[in-house]
């Protein structure tokens, strides 16, 4: 283990993440705290947690830094970075060689592509609403009255044919009761929603470009039906890491590494080979996609291929 | 793997970075005080016209008679955060949030003036303090459309005449989109520019025909000669005083001059309007020689698109500043606003002013604006671009992300979008400019610290597009 001792946290709209590394960026321990809107002790909650878990207090800490909307309510943060550049470093560290990060978080989606240093290149966001986030995914669990743990399973259970127009958090639900009422199957409806998110977020990419290998992360990348037709919106692989919540600390604790060393570094990324042991992959190569049950194996990557959508 | 962290922006500097032209105050004066003049107009005998669009006011000037820009008091609302009671009466008579806010705005305006003699007590427009800047607005004996390149501007006066029960003289001109498809089209240059301005300027002769039949007097060419002499001069000195900014660091910013947009807009054309773009220009020349930034500490040289979200006018000044970032150019300043002064013939000014009237920033193509934006980007030295996503005037938002592609396809610079509107604080959300401008300039960071950020602005020719 290398010196020093680097506090990461992520307090983004919906959860507190804290990851601590040493001065190699090997991760000693990691949280996430699930609250229900940005909060002070929540964040607290995941900071002690993750200390606890290294046997670290603040006062043995080299260095921290904050990223996500509560960035600034953080104490103890020497500086701030945004989600974009956090998460673009900390998917970069987990998965080597990645051009293309998509992050759909509590209240918002981005987009961002990322160098062969893996700091960003180019990013965009959702830019008005919730369209696309984990809150639209909360809104048709509540709906279909599964939780949200469940729906990704459901999702890929279900025909995808319906027509969902609404990509609006608050009018989607209304069309939801209205397909339900229709008597329409739950799979069914939770597949077609899940679709219509997946193309809405190749939007996003659009903006930035299609390039592969891509990356999801944020808690959405934990539901499988997200990735299944992001994968099959996009026309290539998505990958997603073991945890894929983290990577916003992760990325802000190594900045914390970064700064302190003043110049960059080579990271041991054995540590996150331990914490991480395989990134998650979904291959989609143009087949019918209706038959598969959504288990999610281990992909090939393409490395450095670039594919601008907009040419 | 390899990586430099990038220089952290942590908290923005809570020390004020701003330093606006103190000239910019008595700009506000003369405005106030214009408006004062408006509302007493009829008492004084005048009559009174409302129009929307180019600023058609020297024709009004020599006219003899006094004029009301409804945009302009749309803004002037907004950016005092009075536009509540008009939008309030808007709505109540009928009109969607999603139109324009400025027409929204001043249509409320036209209920309120109305409502006010008519139905004092009716409804939500009862509701309002009579003196309300809002219901102030005298009621017209005249409308005129002056509109380029916005189908809701095109129309926003006849829907005035409407309200006003069709019971008061409408003149429309007509104003043909700038495509710039001709093979030798290009920008003031080509066929179809030429042909476009005939057009337009022939209209005016109308027009002029139109003011005769209501004033019941000749109209006085002497005094629109006079009228745009001064404002041609303005026009001059403010070209001269916005160059001035493309020193390194900027003396004075975008937001200075959106502060100087009224002015120029719809002020009569006098000395008085020539000195204070004259006093502009010597306080911007002062600062250079005396080495004072428009944004201290100046890190970021960013360029605006998008028509200005007046509600957040200082707000939006601050948050830049706080973050080192000066924001110097925009197409609403530089592409506005008789900024070709050179077009103008004071012995014969029809031409020239029909042409400033066609230059309207949301009456181009593709090509010209792309043009115009690589452009000064180039001529400013612009580091990335910050468009705003204006909720209600897609004539302006329609080409924003060609334009972000082409700046950065072309240029290197990256760019950023957030929501506003012209009038509407509701569809500003400040999170979403804060991340992404944030975002934004720590991308830029490590774009310098690894060698291979282009500043716009390296001499590199702006060709027109192919």
């Amino acid at each position: 283990m290398t010196g020093g001792r680097y506090l990461g946290v992520d307090l983004g709209s919906t959860t507190a993440k804290a990851v601590v590394v040493d001065g190699a960026g090997k991760i000693l321990s990691s949280s996430v705290v699930t609250m229900g809107a940005v909060s002070r002790a929540g964040m607290q909650r995941a900071i002690d947690q993750a200390l606890g878990e290294a046997g670290l207090t603040e006062s043995d800490l080299q260095g921290t830094v904050s990223t996500g909307y509560g960035r600034r309510l953080v104490p103890g943060a020497g500086r701030t970075y945004t989600e974009i550049t956090c998460h673009a470093r900390g998917t970069a560290e987990m998965v080597p060689g990645v051009r293309l990060v998509i992050d759909v978080g509590g209240q918002d989606s981005k987009a961002i592509t990322v160098g062969d240093d893996g700091l960003v290149r180019d990013f965009a966001m959702n830019d008005r609403c919730a369209s696309g986030t984990g809150r639209f995914y909360e809104v048709l669990a509540r709906a279909v009255d599964v939780p949200i743990e469940g729906l990704g399973d459901l999702a890929l259970r279900g025909s995808d044919e319906l027509e969902v127009s609404s990509m609006c958090a608050t009018f989607a639900e209304t069309e939801i009761v209205s397909m339900l009422a229709e008597d329409q199957d739950v799979a069914d409806i939770a597949s077609s929603v899940h679709r219509a998110i997946a193309a809405r977020t190749l939007a996003l990419v659009a903006q930035v470009g299609r390039y592969t290998p891509v990356v999801l992360t944020g808690g959405v990348a934990r539901n499988p039906a997200a990735v299944h037709f992001l994968s099959r919106a996009l026309d290539a692989e998505v990958t997603v890491p073991a945890h894929p919540q983290i990577t916003g600390a992760f990325g802000a604790a190594l900045l914390a590494r970064d700064g302190d060393r003043g110049r960059p570094v080579a990271t041991d990324v054995r540590g996150a080979d331990e914490m991480f042991p395989r990134p998650r992959g979904h291959a989609h190569d143009g087949h019918d996609c209706s038959g598969c049950d959504g288990t999610l194996g281990p992909g090939t990557v393409d490395l450095g291929t670039v594919i601008p959508a907009w040419r | 793997m390899t990586t430099t962290a990038p220089t952290a922006l942590s908290a923005p500097s809570t020390e004020p970075r701003t330093e606006r032209l103190a000239i910019t105050r008595e700009g506000g004066r003369m405005i106030a005080d214009y408006w004062e003049d408006l509302f007493v107009a009829r008492e004084s005998g005048r009559k009174i016209i409302w129009y929307n669009g180019g600023a058609l006011n020297p024709m009004f000037q020599a006219a003899g008679l006094a004029w009301c820009h409804g945009e302009a008091f749309a803004a002037r609302l907004a950016a005092q955060r009075l536009e509540g009671p008009a939008q309030l009466a808007g709505a109540e008579y009928g009109y969607n949030a999603e139109l324009c806010s400025y027409s929204r705005t001043h249509l409320g305006c036209a209920v309120l003036t109305l409502k006010g003699s008519e139905e004092p007590d009716s409804g939500v427009v009862g509701l309002h303090d009579r003196a309300d800047l809002a219901s102030k607005l005298p009621a017209p004996d005249l409308f005129v459309n002056n509109y380029a390149g916005c189908s809701t501007g095109q129309q926003w006066d006849e829907v005035s005449y409407r309200v006003f029960g069709k019971n008061v003289p409408i003149f429309n001109v007509s104003h043909p989109f700038l495509w710039g498809n001709r093979p030798d089209a290009g920008y003031l240059v080509g066929s179809e520019w030429d042909e476009a301005s005939r057009y337009v300027r022939d209209q005016l002769v109308e027009l002029i025909d139109f003011l005769e039949v209501q004033t019941g007097r000749p109209f006085d060419y002497d005094a629109l000669s006079e009228s745009m002499t001064y404002i041609k001069r303005a026009g001059e000195l403010r070209r001269e005083g916005l160059d001035l900014c493309k020193a390194t660091p900027a003396p004075a910013t975008f937001w200075d001059w959106i502060s100087c947009i009224a002015p120029i807009n719809f002020l009569p054309g006098n000395q008085a309007l020539v000195d204070y773009f004259q006093n502009v220009k010597d306080e911007i020349q002062q600062r250079i020689d005396a080495g004072v930034s428009g944004v201290r500490g100046e890190k970021y040289r960013l360029y605006f698109d998008g028509i200005m979200n007046w509600n957040k006018l200082g707000f939006l000044s601050r948050k830049f500043a706080e973050h080192g970032a000066a924001v110097l150019a925009g197409r609403y300043i530089q592409n506005a606003f008789w900024q070709e002064p050179h077009l103008i013939d004071t012995s014969d000014p029809l031409l020239g002013m029909a042409q400033h009237y066609l230059l309207c920033p949301t009456n181009h193509g593709s090509k010209t604006l792309e043009h115009l934006t690589l452009r000064d980007c180039e001529s400013y030295g612009i580091d990335g671009i910050v468009f705003h996503s204006t909720r209600t005037c897609r004539a302006f938002t329609g080409p924003q992300r060609l334009l972000a592609k082409s700046a950065r396809d072309n240029l290197g610079i990256p760019s950023i979008f957030f929501e506003g509107d012209v009038a509407d604080a509701s569809f500003y959300k400040e999170e979403i400019l804060d991340s992404r401008l944030v975002a934004m300039l720590e991308a830029i960071d490590v774009a310098r610290e690894r060698g291979d950020h282009r500043r716009a602005g390296h001499g590199a020719e702006v060709a027109w597009p192919t």
